[in-house]
């Protein structure tokens, strides 16, 4: 059985202008995995989750967590999820550990079982130190562990994070996602939106991409870069008429002085750099990433653009 | 869903909003009482009716309170995603209610209770009436966060700003305007918009057991059903119009 799964789901917003944000998406999470919703802002991510946490209603389609049908089942779905929604903030006047103490308690712990769970959820997050400092004097990344802390500490099985990592810098960043990948080792099963593509290729097991609230891919990070025939990226630095030479059949983009051209083998790619090297420019060769992968999948930029 | 489980999150989130910030901002118990004194030191300066802004007191410490403090509360609700966080868990949208229009109550409990024991001690209020005072209060305060949590709730879309001036325009307004801090008879034939008002018309029924206003019991019955109408009504459109999440 599926920890989460929707099937041909729809919504739309009526207004002056009726926007459909989700056209008939159909997802399907494993139980125990780490899947990322990857997308563009805008793109339907927040929606999904939304509908899938049972906060939105679908305007059609069946969307199931554990096997409870989000709309008939409503009450079971709540009882097995936890959600950290986008951009939240915190009560300044909260510590961590009141956020994971009274959230525990409304999920219908003892007051004994909602400290143990409190405990534990804040030494995983590597808050324990500060859980009775108030919000107000704890950093950005403080702020959101302590708000992922609360989530944990409702011991769900499945944990819905909507951007979890947005604002924060880099060391920050790394530490929720090593928390999330110790959640998922630990069998819990996670839904992340996100829109950085390092965030989704370095902690997925399985993603799917999404824009304009149409699937456009879904299964493992290397599955989804295969998706595109060229494999490796050869990075060129110098002038811009000395690099025009070098884009002949092959898809590149270029940014002020620098051209990234992607090549379908490795042997194209150490051509390419003799090419560039013989002509006295800078030149670096990579695998593909999930962001050229993305940006070629979404659309936003053509490769061959110059 | 469990009753029991129902009236106990009541009380945890009750205690998640109204405890934190008791421990670390306790000045905001004086801040609460503090408004609804403000009339009182006029009337003492000018020669007012002292019994009658006493009870005022209590009315505005309970009446704004429910109506401000509600809107405000859900408001700011929305801004740390509390609500939303709320939503996704196995909570009855009454228990979140019941415990967002309690947890200000817990910080005007004090105010109320000063206002209340002061006017007792003045002999303004005699003490085998405190029952029928707690009861005519509390019926404010439930009718009051009932439109407060409507409100809030309807314009989901307007800005924090927005739904503080509201708020506090509307608390304004139900609490200075009729006949709380000051007689009914004042309005002459106009007395009748007291019944209009939870606000109003609970400061009538507290005069009245007061001794500071002479009601034919018809009158007191009257009274009493408009103001458990009004409560009946903000509670109905509380379960069936507020919406906090799409169900």
């Amino acid at each position: 059985m599926e920890a989460v799964k929707s099937v041909n789901l729809v919504k739309m917003y009526r207004g002056k202008e009726t926007v459909k944000a989700l056209k008939g998406v159909n997802i399907s999470i494993e139980k125990g995995e780490l899947f990322t919703l990857l997308g563009p802002n805008g793109a339907g991510k927040t929606t999904f989750l939304r509908i899938i946490s049972t906060q939105l209603l679908p305007t059609s389609g069946e969307a199931y967590v554990l096997g409870f049908n989000v709309l008939d089942e409503a009450e079971e779905v709540r009882e097995h999820i936890a959600v950290v929604p986008q951009d939240v903030a915190t009560y300044s006047n909260f510590t961590p550990w009141e956020y994971c103490y009274y959230f525990s308690l409304l999920r219908g712990m003892t007051k004994q079982k909602a400290k143990e769970m409190s405990e534990k959820a804040l030494k995983s997050v590597e808050l324990w130190e500060l859980r009775n400092r108030t919000c107000v004097t704890l950093s950005g990344g403080e702020k959101k562990r302590a708000i992922i802390a609360a989530a944990l500490s409702s011991d769900a099985e499945v944990l819905m994070l909507d951007e979890p990592t947005s604002g924060l810098d880099a060391i920050a960043r790394r530490k929720v996602w090593t928390v999330l990948r110790e959640m998922v080792e630990k069998g819990k099963t996670i839904l992340l939106t996100t829109h950085i593509m390092e965030e989704a290729e370095i902690i997925s097991d399985r993603l799917a991409i999404i824009n304009k609230g149409e699937l456009i891919a879904q299964g493992a990070v290397e599955k989804i870069k295969s998706l595109t025939k060229e494999k490796f990226r050869v990075m060129v630095e110098g002038s811009h008429k000395v690099l025009e030479k070098f884009t002949n059949n092959h898809s590149s983009v270029r940014f002020g002085s620098k051209r990234v051209i992607y090549v379908d083998n490795g042997d194209e790619a150490i051509e390419l750099i003799r090419k560039a090297l013989k002509n006295g420019l800078k030149a670096e060769a990579s695998p593909i990433t999930l962001e050229d992968v993305f940006v070629k999948l979404v659309g936003r930029v053509e490769f061959n653009e110059s | 869903m469990n009753p029991r489980k129902m009236i106990k999150d009541a009380f945890i989130i009750a205690a998640l909003k109204a405890f934190p910030d008791l421990k670390r901002q306790p000045l905001l118990l004086m801040v609460m009482g503090l408004i609804s004194a403000v009339p009182l030191f006029f009337m003492l300066v000018f020669g007012g009716q002292i019994g009658h802004g006493l009870i005022g007191a209590m009315i505005s410490t309970v009446g704004f309170i429910g109506v401000a403090s509600s809107i405000q509360d859900i408001t700011w609700d929305r801004y740390v995603k509390v609500r939303e966080i709320i939503v996704a868990m196995p909570v009855h949208p009454i228990s979140y209610m019941v415990g967002t229009a309690l947890s200000p109550l817990i910080f005007s409990c004090p105010g109320t209770v000063f206002f209340m024991m002061l006017a007792i001690w003045l002999g303004f209020v005699p003490l085998q009436a405190l029952g029928w005072i707690v009861a005519a209060l509390l019926l404010c305060w439930a009718t009051l966060s009932g439109i407060g949590f409507v409100i809030s709730t309807y314009m989901r879309r307007a800005s924090v700003y927005t739904l503080n001036n509201l708020s506090n325009i509307l608390g304004i307004g139900l609490i200075f305007l009729p006949p709380i801090y000051y007689p009914e008879e004042i309005l002459g034939d106009l007395s009748w918009i007291a019944i209009a008002f939870p606000t109003s018309n609970a400061a009538g029924l507290i005069r009245a057991y007061s001794g500071l206003a002479a009601f034919s019991q018809e009158m007191i019955l009257i009274r009493w059903l408009a103001l458990l109408a009004m409560m009946v009504i903000s509670v109905l459109l509380v379960v069936f119009k507020a919406k906090w999440r799409e169900t």
